[in-house]
């Protein structure tokens, strides 16, 4: 790749800019700071839309009450039980149970705030999911 | 390139560069006086390699990896340049976080394993639950620690709650708030013979893992479960596999095509280092394979976005795959032969 060739095309960075190595006219290797690929986002695209894809399909379960808002919290933060189980410190077959809304409800404070800490949410969101699409499900 | 002032009213430049673990490893090694470049200390370290982990799977998908184990290039390049380092793990992350506050105060840079999903600094479509992002702490500042990310073009703020949650996440490969700091770099490292020592362990990975997911044998390998996953998996679930193999080759900080420009940086380093026109001839030749992986890239790229409607299909991508196979290990061997004639 020469210096020249590195895509600049223009994508999601967030004014971000990553380092690539291309040859300069000398035929030396050196850094150039790309703004991103377009070949590269097809393939970021495809996961980000998987991810939200999957995130809103639970979000209508837990609306629906087929499943506990945990759930959502949890793949919000792309997280598995097994994850989050070790990070709230509670059983992996426990946190798999919490994750039924009619379990999930029963829950004591002391329990529910281990899932708030280890999932950097509030109390209050963790009993709720939002009430429309959430387009940044990455935030903090 | 930046300036910084660490705590200790030393002067610290932030150097871009392409993957986290040499770049850290490089910087902490220039801290201490020893001018070494990201692409040297990745070849030292033997940052290069291949494997497909079909039985290991990350959101459902098999991992393929260009690179070493996390942590590797830290640790060969650090004991093939002499250099001892002081590691450290924690239970506590109270403690972790107050020894860290401790070095820093005291004028040391530290390096740092972390979580990418718990930085926010990053771009929210970079974030995602990975525990081997590397970054190095400068020093304190209100609310949180001033830290010079490697993969980022300036150093940034990281808040105190974010830098504890990723030094302190869970899930696969647990960093348990590692970090790292040299203890006494050799004034004049022998980077000739590290270098020898870089590539001979390089091509041994490369070529004489006898399980055939690793080095040459794993392209192969997945080139051939390219070419018929479509029929295997259904068209879609194919392109979901194949998205995550190129995911790995150019997004995750490689410096493009796999960390192969990078590994070719160096053998041009190398080449001048030892006056040596076979590895400057390899590095032109690792350049070109790199340009193929591109194109692999590009091509994956055409088949999942007009959805086989091209005549880019499956069996091109993996037979770019097989070319890339071949001429790596026409390379590899050519460098195992090459390297026993230089001399340290």
């Amino acid at each position: 790749m020469k210096t020249n060739e590195v895509p600049q095309d223009i994508t999601y960075y967030e004014g971000e800019k990553r380092a690539c190595y291309a040859l300069n006219d000398e035929g030396k290797y050196v850094i150039i700071p790309s703004t991103g690929w377009s070949a590269e986002e097809v393939f970021n695209s495809l996961a980000v839309a998987e991810l939200a894809a999957n995130l809103e399909e639970t979000r209508k379960a837990v609306l629906n009450g087929f499943k506990s808002p945990l759930c959502y919290h949890m793949e919000r933060r792309q997280m598995t039980p097994e994850i989050l189980a070790k990070t709230a410190g509670i059983a992996t077959f426990r946190v798999k149970r919490h994750l039924r809304p009619e379990i999930f409800a029963k829950l004591k404070l002391s329990v529910l705030d281990r899932y708030a800490k280890a999932l950097a949410v509030s109390g209050q969101e963790l009993k709720t999911v939002p009430k429309s699409i959430n387009k940044e499900g990455n935030h903090h | 390139m930046d300036m910084e002032i660490t705590a200790g009213g030393k002067p610290f430049v932030h150097h871009h560069s392409a993957h986290c673990e040499s770049g850290v490893t490089s910087a902490l090694f220039r801290e201490k006086g020893v001018e070494i470049s990201e692409p040297m200390i990745f070849g030292i370290g033997s940052g290069i390699f291949f494997g497909h982990l079909f039985f290991v799977k990350m959101v459902g998908l098999p991992i393929t990896t260009f690179r070493g184990l996390p942590g590797s290039v830290f640790k060969k390049a650090g004991k093939r340049l002499g250099a001892k380092f002081i590691t450290k793990r924690f239970r506590n992350p109270q403690k972790g976080m107050d020894e860290l506050r401790q070095l820093l105060k005291e004028g040391k840079i530290v390096g740092l394993t972390t979580n990418i999903y718990w930085l926010s600094y990053f771009p929210n479509r970079f974030r995602f639950q990975f525990n081997g992002h590397n970054l190095i702490a400068l020093r304190e500042i209100e609310g949180g620690f001033r830290v010079s990310d490697p993969v980022l073009e300036h150093p940034v703020d990281c808040l105190t709650d974010d830098l504890e949650r990723a030094r302190f996440a869970h899930g696969p490969l647990e960093p348990h708030g590692f970090m790292y700091y040299p203890a006494s770099v050799p004034k004049n490292p022998d980077i000739k013979k590290a270098c020898i020592k870089g590539m001979k362990d390089t091509c041994n990975m490369m070529l004489r893992i006898p399980i055939p997911i690793f080095g040459i044998r794993g392209m192969r390998f997945l080139a051939k479960r390219i070419i018929a996953s479509p029929q295997k998996l259904g068209f879609d679930e194919a392109c979901r596999h194949l998205a995550n193999i190129v995911r790995m080759q150019e997004e995750i900080g490689t410096g493009g095509a796999g960390f192969r420009f990078m590994y070719a940086a160096f053998l041009q380093e190398a080449a001048e280092l030892f006056g040596s026109d076979d590895l400057k001839r390899l590095s032109q030749e690792m350049t070109a394979i790199g340009d193929i992986w591109r194109e692999f890239a590009v091509v994956s790229a055409r088949i999942v976005k007009q959805r086989g409607n091209s005549e880019d299909n499956f069996s091109k991508a993996g037979g770019l795959m097989l070319i890339c196979a071949g001429r790596e290990e026409a390379l590899f061997r050519e460098l195992h032969i090459v390297v026993r004639k230089l001399k340290a």
